[in-house]
């Protein structure tokens, strides 16, 4: 029957294109692992082009929460990772999981509430801000999932000398992402910690008037630093080191660091270069 | 609520501009469904219709495996293949993780159940008298068990279908295996959760909708292909 | 002489560990048409599936024009063909459903013509039929369909089960012309299954019993079958019309079946012994069995129709014809209970 063999043509090119698909995907191109954070500030978009034109690599990156990112290049399944919570990120070097180490650049977290902040702590320090909002008992949201802002918030809650309010009734945990956590926040009239990226998006979202306002800002606590790191070449053999390794250089160079600087977010600056401050960390 | 509203002329406006990455989404979508489809089919059929044709022991428990089988969560799927892709795992060096092979792999897990068991079902109602009506005209072996095929192609055609359906909306896999890497592996599934968890409601209405008119289209060209034969 | 079509020998089939069928021996002329008659369950239909190769039977023989054959056999299955008793089409057109059984065997030289013959033999214009889907049809034409389906075929063996049982009055009389018509034209042997008795006893031959699996007594016995009930004290039977009934002695259960021995002829100045039992009834048919010389009367009694014995100088003295009411009697004691 005709009709039989026309069904296998379809199958035919399927089976044609298969390898092909497979093998497009190596090529000049690195994987790299970050957060959904990081993504949605739209800042790799911006990047990427400006990468593959000064080197030719196409980055590919994938996003999810940071313990997945960690996760990802433990088991060797991208080159490089960028993320920001130093102290996983310490530990992740320590086991040989990950070689050149750079910080790459800064933005920082606010403490955003309710306008009328009944907690009373606008202006003050975090110490001092955690240390209200525990003793009035206010609702407060967490990220409570392994991200690096719940790590920060965890961070915090530690050097302000308190206990993590895990189980108090006012902590509501909601183990969603950064603008989610928001919007319960809003709903429950509670306060949160969110990035500066996503507070801008949240904000522009209500047309510059949005019901949650940032109460406390700047304190050097809340600084948040993102690094990239190799995948190291020694615990996985096959990953694509040489990239990585160019991207490393690439983005603590004079002109990656000038357009993170000029990057901006809905017309707000956003990120803080810093790869020259210091000779950086643990290789 | 405005977003609905907002989300439907959104719609209209990404396909007509052409705009490059819902047109990347698409395309993605496509492919990923159409490898997962082909290989679900070209493998569930003949399978099926041999559970549901022939007698054999264990029959009865392996048709529950496969039932059971049918209601197996995309992300737990997701991230089955994933511990058998990953770098690390026996299958790493083909170097399939974040690529829509990948993908495709893990969603012809999910369709194989449903296309299997919806096939050996409508072979299984199969009307005796089929049977007795192709003997009747002097088949032989092959001739039966081809005939009878072609006259269960409807019953076929309908799990073909619902398999279809799943895997055209299904995000856990897509998100698991093949890491939502944009102009790459980003379906419109996954791009609608990416979009919904940035907070753009409307955009992801706007690509849903995208979702509904593809999946409205493919479902014509089958409701034609049901009637020319 | 010719070779028997069907010769059978120890046959029986079981489903679910139930005997449903056992026939010791039996054999089939060939251009012959035999009557299948039974109650449901009786295992005309399982008989008909063993002799159309559908099923292996359990145990036993069948042997088609001297050769054993079995479901698939090579050239048997080319010559015998099964219409089962719902009419039953494949999912297309009714010109594609009639050609089916041509393409099978990659015959399909001048199909188009031939399937117009078929379909013009069970009284179906081509034109108006062909290109049906087969759920467009009537019950009675889809069963016309199926059996165009088979005649195009030109078989050897036409099996039908219940052919007239699920469609309307002009598609039953047009199965059973069509039947004598292959008889006749194409030399096939018929084997009917069917409740039908008038349709049966126009047109068979042959026609046998068959009682929980089992051939009972080649053409000619009375058989009667239940549900009985119990008419009054002490009278048990089957009420036949208002005026007359069948009168048994007390039956083991209420769906036994008996065969009835010693019917005779009552003429009316025949002395009636009180114990036999009277009926009155028209005389249907009236046969010469060749082979024997012997003569018998089909007597529908309402609608029971027995069969009657006759000697040639009962017939002449009594001037038996078909059309002619008579009165039969019988013992009631003398029932046989199968």
């Amino acid at each position: 029957m005709i009709e039989k063999s026309v069904w296998l043509l379809p199958v035919f090119i399927l089976a044609l294109l298969f390898p092909s698909e497979v093998a497009a995907e190596r090529g000049k191109t690195l994987t790299m692992a970050t957060t959904t954070s990081t993504d949605n500030t739209g800042l790799l978009d911006y990047l990427a082009p400006k990468f593959q034109k000064a080197t030719g690599i196409e980055l590919k990156w994938t996003a999810t929460g940071t313990g997945k990112a960690l996760k990802l290049g433990e088991n060797c399944d991208v080159d490089i990772l960028m993320v920001h919570a130093p102290n996983a990120e310490k530990r992740f070097i320590q086991n040989g999981f990950g070689t050149d180490r750079r910080e790459i650049m800064v933005n920082d977290f606010v403490i955003i509430g309710p306008e009328n902040d009944r907690a009373k702590i606008k202006g003050k320090s975090i110490e001092d801000a955690f240390g209200d909002l525990r003793a009035r008992k206010a609702t407060f949201i967490s990220r409570g999932d392994n991200s690096g802002t719940y790590k920060k918030e965890v961070f915090l809650w530690k050097t302000a000398g308190l206990p993590i309010p895990d189980k108090e009734p006012w902590y509501v945990q909601t183990g969603q992402g950064m603008l989610s956590s928001i919007q319960v926040a809003a709903e429950r009239n509670g306060y949160t910690m969110t990035d500066r990226g996503t507070y801008i998006k949240y904000e522009s979202n209500w047309g510059g008037n949005p019901p949650l306002k940032i109460l406390v800002e700047g304190d050097k606590a809340l600084l948040n630093q993102y690094s990239v790191i190799a995948v190291n070449p020694v615990h996985c053999p096959a990953v694509g080191y040489d990239e990585a390794k160019r991207f490393v250089i690439w983005i603590t160079g004079k002109e990656a660091q000038r357009l993170i600087k000029n990057f901006k977010l809905l017309g707000k600056p956003l990120f803080v270069p810093n790869a020259a401050e210091k000779k950086n960390s643990t290789q | 609520m405005s977003f609905l509203l907002n989300g439907f002329f959104q719609a209209i406006e990404l396909l007509a501009s052409g705009n490059a990455e819902t047109y990347s989404a698409i395309f993605v979508t496509v492919k990923v469904s159409s490898y997962s489809m082909t290989c679900s089919l070209v493998m569930g059929i003949p399978l099926g219709f041999c559970l549901g044709y022939f007698d054999f022991r264990g029959k009865k428990p392996f048709r529950t495996i496969i039932d059971t089988l049918m209601a197996l969560p995309t992300v737990f799927i997701g991230l089955l293949v994933y511990a058998f892709l990953t770098s690390r795992g026996p299958f790493g060096g083909f170097g399939l993780l974040f690529t829509v092979p990948g993908i495709a792999i893990g969603q012809t897990i999910l369709a194989l159940p449903i296309v299997m068991g919806l096939t050996a079902t409508a072979v299984e109602n199969m009307d005796e008298k089929l049977r007795i009506t192709i003997l009747s005209m002097g088949a032989n072996r092959r001739q039966l068990f081809l005939s009878s095929l072609w006259e269960t192609r409807h019953g076929i055609l309908a799990g073909a279908v619902v398999a279809y359906g799943r895997v055209m909306t299904e995000v856990g896999i897509s998100m698991m295996v093949g890491g939502n890497i944009k102009w790459h592996t980003r379906t419109i599934t996954t791009a609608i959760a990416l979009e919904t968890n940035k907070g753009q409601f409307a955009m992801g209405i706007a690509l849903g909708l995208v979702l509904l008119t593809i999946a409205f289209c493919v479902n014509v060209s089958v409701a034609l292909l049901r009637r020319r034969t | 002489m010719e070779e028997a079509v069907y010769k059978i020998r120890s046959l029986k089939h079981s489903y679910c560990g139930q005997t449903v069928l056992s026939i010791d021996h039996l054999t089939i002329k060939p251009a012959s048409i035999v009557g299948l008659v039974g109650p449901n369950g009786s295992g005309k239909s399982t008989l008909l599936r063993l002799l159309g190769l559908i099923e292996k039977p359990a145990e036993g023989e069948i042997r088609f024009n001297g050769r054993a054959v079995e479901p698939f056999s090579h050239n048997a299955r080319f010559q015998i063909t099964l219409l089962p008793q719902e009419p039953f089409l494949m999912r297309r057109s009714v010109f594609r459903n009639v050609a089916y059984g041509l393409r099978l065997r990659g015959d399909s030289v001048n199909a188009i013509e031939r399937v117009d013959e078929a379909l013009a033999m069970v009284g179906l214009s081509s034109e108006k039929f062909s290109r049906r889907p087969w759920y467009a049809l009537s019950g009675g034409e889809a069963q016309r369909v199926a059996l165009a389906a088979r005649l195009v075929l030109r078989p050897k063996v036409l099996l039908l089960d219940e052919p007239t049982a699920s469609v309307d009055a002009a598609s039953a009389q047009l199965i059973r012309e069509v039947s004598l018509k292959a008889r006749e034209e194409l030399n096939t042997t018929v084997i009917v299954a069917s409740h039908d008795r008038q349709w049966l006893y126009e047109v068979c031959d042959e026609i046998l019993h068959m009682v929980k699996g089992r051939i009972f007594e080649k053409g000619h016995e009375n058989i009667l079958f239940g549900p009985w009930t119990k008419l009054g004290p002490d009278l048990w039977g089957k009420k036949l019309s208002d005026k007359q009934y069948i009168r048994i002695p007390a039956p083991p259960n209420d769906d036994v079946a008996a065969i009835l021995d010693g019917l005779s002829f009552a003429g009316d100045d025949e002395t009636i012994d009180d114990r036999k039992f009277v009926l009155r009834g028209v005389v249907t048919r009236f046969n010469l069995e060749r082979n024997s010389g012997r003569l018998f009367a089909t007597v529908l009694v309402e609608n029971q129709a027995f069969t009657l014995e006759l000697t040639n100088q009962q017939a002449e003295e009594r001037t038996v014809f078909p059309g002619k009411t008579i009165s039969i009697c019988y013992d009631p004691d003398h029932m046989r209970w199968i």
